[in-house]
């Protein structure tokens, strides 16, 4: 089956589709079609960009360059986790990187070496492409649990508190925290994964099957990214969390104030 | 007690005799020297000085907002004085001192947001904790406590949220209980308790001479109980 083109004319015609919510949105007053109309912009310069990017990263194909462009997206996705979380960059920036490097590597590469059982583990097409699919949702899993984990923390400060008074260690103390941050990072994974493919295709695999892949094969692939990415982001945010507990707070147990912006 | 137009010291007033025999049986175990908290660019608390040895049952006295709190938080190592220090027996409390303090202490507080679930679950959590480990949850042990204190059985099956500000009160203080620590940081843990339970309270405090207790509360009942002493905590900005 040959996937059809889309021509730049079609993109234009596609884009159409685009008068119907910038309607409603004059309509009905939700001030969305300047924040729609950049976000669309920046989707395509973006696209266009990466598209470039990817088609010579592939031809090049160097293991240095490969892991070297994971690294800069696990990099930009630790920016992206702060600046939605709003905490403190100093305290936050190393602890983040690191959970994050060590989920997707960690996982990309079992994923390349056991399961696809690729000759070459650092091929561009599975390293960066895989690896991408894997950080972009240890990223949401990092963003959900740290904000989560901190933001409970300040609003449940005297109970905390009380905790430690009746004896409790700085760990046994965050135990309950650390638990409900965990189990609100993994959430949208499980949930994800209990209504795939009755309530919508992935797009991993609309992708594969549109480009010629048979339904089986996209669908083992998807059942395996799945798990890779339930993996991934259950390692993110308990490194996240584990690393950050050991600067978040001073040497008495109380948490420290500076880290929030 | 001496008073001048910049700060107030505080100290015990202890008759001789007591002084002597404070020092022959009892050894000290918490003491503030000369001990300033600043909030806000003005003293909270400034240069405070007091002792309280084994066995003493002490009031911590003073109107609503002049830092009675605060020398309980100072003492758990929630807050860090400007100046001064306190000792904790023979050692200075830090950061390693702290964490000591805190497991040879029980400490009910007067924020009542203990935690959430079950009445026993909260039980259960502190006793937990591997510094409590020693202690069982002994339900016999509870039940005795909660009809001790006028409650049902049932009440550990009951929500801690839902719950009135008397009973958790009286949770909070069975879970000091339970914990079998010698030393007793009680901050006005009788304020929603009516005058019946409150004197109970007092009493069961205040006889037990093997325990130490220093109480925070701003009513009067505890004051004239039989042999407690009293530190009052003056205002630090009333005459500048």
């Amino acid at each position: 089956m040959q996937t059809p083109d889309i021509s730049y004319f079609s993109l234009f015609v596609c884009s159409l589709l685009l008068i119907i919510p910038f309607a409603v949105s004059i309509v009905l007053k939700l001030g969305l079609v300047r924040d729609g109309l950049i976000s669309v912009l920046r989707m395509a310069a973006q696209l266009v960009l990466i598209g470039v990017f990817l088609k010579y990263l592939f031809q090049l194909n160097n293991p240095f360059v490969n892991i070297g462009w994971l690294l800069a997206m696990v990099t930009v996705a630790t920016f992206n986790v702060i600046q939605k979380v709003k905490v403190n960059m100093r305290i936050f920036f190393a602890p983040i990187l690191f959970s994050l490097i060590v989920a997707t590597f960690c996982t990309v590469m079992y994923f390349n070496i056991f399961v696809i059982r690729l000759s070459d583990i650092t091929d561009a097409r599975f390293l960066v492409v895989i690896g991408g699919m894997l950080l972009g949702n240890s990223l949401r899993g990092d963003i959900i649990g740290i904000d989560n984990f901190y933001k409970a923390l300040q609003r449940n400060e005297q109970r905390r508190l009380y905790a430690l008074a009746s004896g409790a260690t700085l760990f046994e103390s965050l135990v309950p925290y650390f638990r409900e941050s965990l189990i609100a990072a993994l959430q949208p994974t499980i949930a994800t994964m209990a209504t795939m493919g009755i309530v919508f295709l992935p797009g991993m695999m609309t992708g594969q099957i549109l480009g010629g892949v048979s339904p089986i094969l996209a669908i083992k692939y998807q059942i395996a990214i799945m798990v890779a990415i339930f993996t991934a982001t259950t390692i993110a945010i308990n490194m996240a969390i584990l690393l950050t507990i050991r600067t978040c707070f001073n040497a008495y147990g109380v948490l420290k104030e500076q880290i929030f912006r | 007690m001496q008073e001048n137009r910049c700060y107030v010291s505080v100290q015990l007033d202890f008759t001789i005799l007591q002084h002597i025999l404070n020092h022959s049986i009892h050894m000290p175990v918490i003491r503030f020297e000369n001990v300033s908290v600043k909030f806000n660019d003005e003293y909270l608390l400034h240069n405070l000085n007091f002792t309280i040895n084994d066995g003493d049952k002490v009031l911590i006295f003073g109107e609503s907002g002049i830092g009675k709190t605060t020398v309980f938080r100072l003492l758990l190592g929630f807050e860090q004085p400007v100046a001064g220090t306190i000792f904790v027996g023979e050692k200075e409390l830090d950061a390693y001192t702290a964490w000591d303090l805190r497991r040879n202490i029980a400490y009910v507080s007067q924020d009542l947001d203990i935690g959430s679930g079950t009445v026993q679950h909260i039980i259960h959590t502190v006793l937990s904790f591997r510094a409590n480990r020693s202690v069982a949850f002994n339900t016999e042990k509870i039940k005795g406590h909660l009809r001790f204190f006028r409650m049902k059985e049932t009440i550990l099956h009951e929500p801690y949220e839902k719950l009135s500000g008397g009973e958790k009160q009286r949770i909070a203080i069975t879970i000091a209980l339970l914990l079998e620590r010698q030393i007793f940081f009680l901050d006005e843990v009788t304020s929603s308790l009516d005058e019946e339970l409150k004197n109970k309270v007092i009493q069961y405090f205040t006889q037990n001479n093997s325990w130490t207790v220093l109480s925070i509360a701003h009513d009067r009942d505890w004051r004239n109980a039989a042999g407690v002493k009293v530190i009052p905590l003056p205002q630090q900005h009333a005459d500048t």
